[in-house]
């Protein structure tokens, strides 16, 4: 009975996530809309960074193409919003294939470092284009309707995490979480790590290029700096790892509560919130490093202790 | 002919302080295995340092070379000491995070305690520049090039030659048999550290006497020294160097040629270039 309750509680909680628009107030409906488009770009950065291990900064490249994506076809070349989405889409996908299948020969710091700078790269790649708008940017036609970006982010939201739902429980998923442990075990066992790892970072490309077309339609307004911005990649990773990176429900939930925190913080005090998201990470990374999912399966067992076992473990 | 030996020269000119800049964070990297997203952070700290020593104090930015790097050693040495060392056996993530959060806390200090204005350290002689053969010298820039070299180089002998640095190089090729020989790594990581901060000082310091200061510097500056460590390597000090001056004449020579505005398009091209084609450096031996 439990256990079929279990399988319930996601549907229940995405319905009544589908109510929101109806109930909230405007100002609670664009923090939905934040708040589940970050979700939506942790969960996606969940599927390379924790699954398959290999910590992309280039996540940013995927939700930037998105967005130039769909303002492109919108503004210069006056398709509607669905086909913008797709070329975002589309463009992040090829993008993660052409530039990915070489990245991903790359491990460690390596592969962190050269996303990072492809991300740079990016910004000035497309601050140069003249049909991206050069550095200005492009705007977009305004659409009145926080309530169908919000329904679109919660589909979006749903979308991904069913695919990490599958991934968690197939033979995909089984071939990542063998490359995060050991790569070179993995390629013996007869997984096709070069195949594996470009699917993992294709789908989360997919995804995130998907969110920020859905921002960039929201805001109706994109630059390159803000596009390809590197922070918002280090808040997917941080959302996904102090949520539990690997698991299924870790990066939905870090991404609540981080953005919470920080939604409460910049109304309380304005100029020292980043200082206080800043402090959450550096004490979060010492005494919880393996996410909130971890904290919740030991706590129990383990009380207090778990937090010094956690330092003790990583200390010198 | 004349312009493009000019360009050159700004290239080099720049490269020796890319090389300072990087130096920190490469050996950093190198013995620690922490890549330190919060370098840049570091720097920034280090050219306000030489600023208020200069705009309260009338202290020379040259003079203030040593100050610059004593504070950031300090700071260097306790964060490691006390915070780093904490999660030095983590995986590679939470290392890049807790640095990224430490940059994000010291930025925001900054932002803070110094305000968000544009602050430049203007010396009597900030104008002052000779020519040799036919190419004009800005004074600053050449002294700020030489003392980056120097430093450099400085480092590099006391890696190679001294007791301090054999212990720095064993704990970077094998902690647990440098421990065997009695090396303390707590307090070699702790020195490690500071010795990067403090070089970061340093390259704050110059930074500040040819730049102007701002409490959002650090990001780029952390990104450039990314790529020269690429570029050049971490297998040898002087890997920075070669990376250094490679970048600053990159730079130099793409906003002439190409446009101001590639400049970052050009050097992490190459970066991710070196990347895929020499993961260890330039200079490293082949994979």
């Amino acid at each position: 009975m439990t256990r079929r309750l279990l399988w319930f509680a996601p549907l229940v909680a995405l319905a009544a996530l589908a109510t929101v628009p109806w109930l909230a107030s405007p100002a609670l409906i664009q923090f939905g809309i934040t708040t589940l488009l970050l979700a939506t770009l942790a969960q996606a950065w969940n599927i390379i960074g924790g699954f398959a291990g290999y910590a992309s900064f280039g996540n940013s490249v995927f939700y930037g193409l998105g967005g130039y994506g769909t303002a492109i076809a919108m503004v210069q070349l006056h398709l509607p919003f669905g086909v913008g989405l797709a070329l975002g889409a589309a463009l992040a996908v090829v993008f993660a294939l052409l530039l990915g299948l070489p990245v991903l020969r790359l491990r460690g710091h390596y592969f962190a470092i050269a996303t990072l700078a492809l991300a740079e790269a990016m910004t000035g790649i497309v601050a140069n284009l003249d049909i991206a708008g050069r550095n200005i940017g492009l705007v977009l036609p305004l659409l009145k309707g926080d309530a169908l970006f919000y329904e679109l982010s919660l589909g979006l939201l749903a979308l991904v995490t069913l695919t990490v739902f599958w991934i968690s429980r197939s033979r995909f998923g089984f071939g990542l979480i063998a490359i995060r442990e050991d790569e070179d075990a993995a390629a013996v066992m007869g997984v096709n790590t070069t195949l594996y790892k470009a699917a993992a970072f294709t789908l989360a490309g997919f995804f995130s290029a998907l969110a920020g077309g859905i921002h960039t339609y929201w805001i109706t307004f994109l630059d390159p700096i803000s596009a390809f911005d590197i922070t918002l990649n280090v808040m997917m990773i941080i959302m996904a790892i102090f949520g539990g990176a690997g698991s299924i429900f870790g990066p939905l939930i870090g991404a609540l509560l981080l953005a919470s925190i920080s939604e409460v913080l910049s109304t309380e005090v304005t100029n020292l919130a980043s200082l206080f998201f800043g402090l959450v990470i550096v004490v979060a990374v010492i005494f919880m490093p393996r996410g909130l999912a971890d904290v919740m399966r030991r706590f129990k067992r383990l009380g207090w202790r778990y937090f010094s076992q956690n330092v003790r473990e990583n200390r010198l | 002919m004349a312009l493009l030996l000019q360009i050159l020269v700004n290239g080099v000119l720049l490269g020796g302080l890319y090389a300072l800049m990087a130096l920190g964070l490469a050996l950093v990297w190198g013995v620690l295995n922490i890549v330190n997203l919060a370098h840049g952070a570091f720097i920034m700290l280090g050219a306000y340092v030489s600023f208020y020593l200069f705009t309260l104090l009338q202290v020379d930015p040259f003079a203030a070379l040593p100050l610059c790097m004593l504070s950031l050693f300090c700071f260097g040495y306790l964060l490691q000491r006390h915070v780093l060392n904490l999660i030095v056996r983590a995986p590679m993530f939470n290392t890049l995070l807790l640095t990224f959060g430490l940059d994000v806390v010291l930025m925001y200090l900054a932002q803070i305690v110094f305000s968000a204005d544009f602050r430049v350290v203007n010396p009597s002689y900030a104008g002052a520049n000779f020519s040799v053969a036919g190419a004009t010298i800005p004074l600053v820039r050449a002294v700020a090039f030489a003392v980056a070299l120097t430093l450099t180089l400085a480092v590099w002998l006391v890696l190679v030659h001294t007791r301090l640095g054999r212990a720095v190089r064993a704990c970077a090729q094998n902690l647990v048999a440098a421990r065997l020989y009695g090396v303390e790594p707590r307090t070699v990581y702790a020195l490690t550290f500071g010795l990067g901060a403090a070089l970061a000082g340093a390259a704050g310091d110059l930074y500040g006497v040819v730049s102007q200061i701002s409490p959002y510097i650090g990001d780029a500056l952390t990104a450039k020294s990314f790529a020269i460590s690429i570029i050049g390597g971490l297998e040898n000090p002087l890997g920075v160097v070669i990376g250094g001056l490679f970048l600053g004449i990159l730079e130099s020579l793409t906003s002439l040629y190409v446009g101001p505005t590639y400049t970052d398009v050009a050097s992490f091209g190459v970066l991710v270039l070196v990347l895929i084609l020499r993961p260890k450096g330039l200079l490293g031996r082949a994979a």
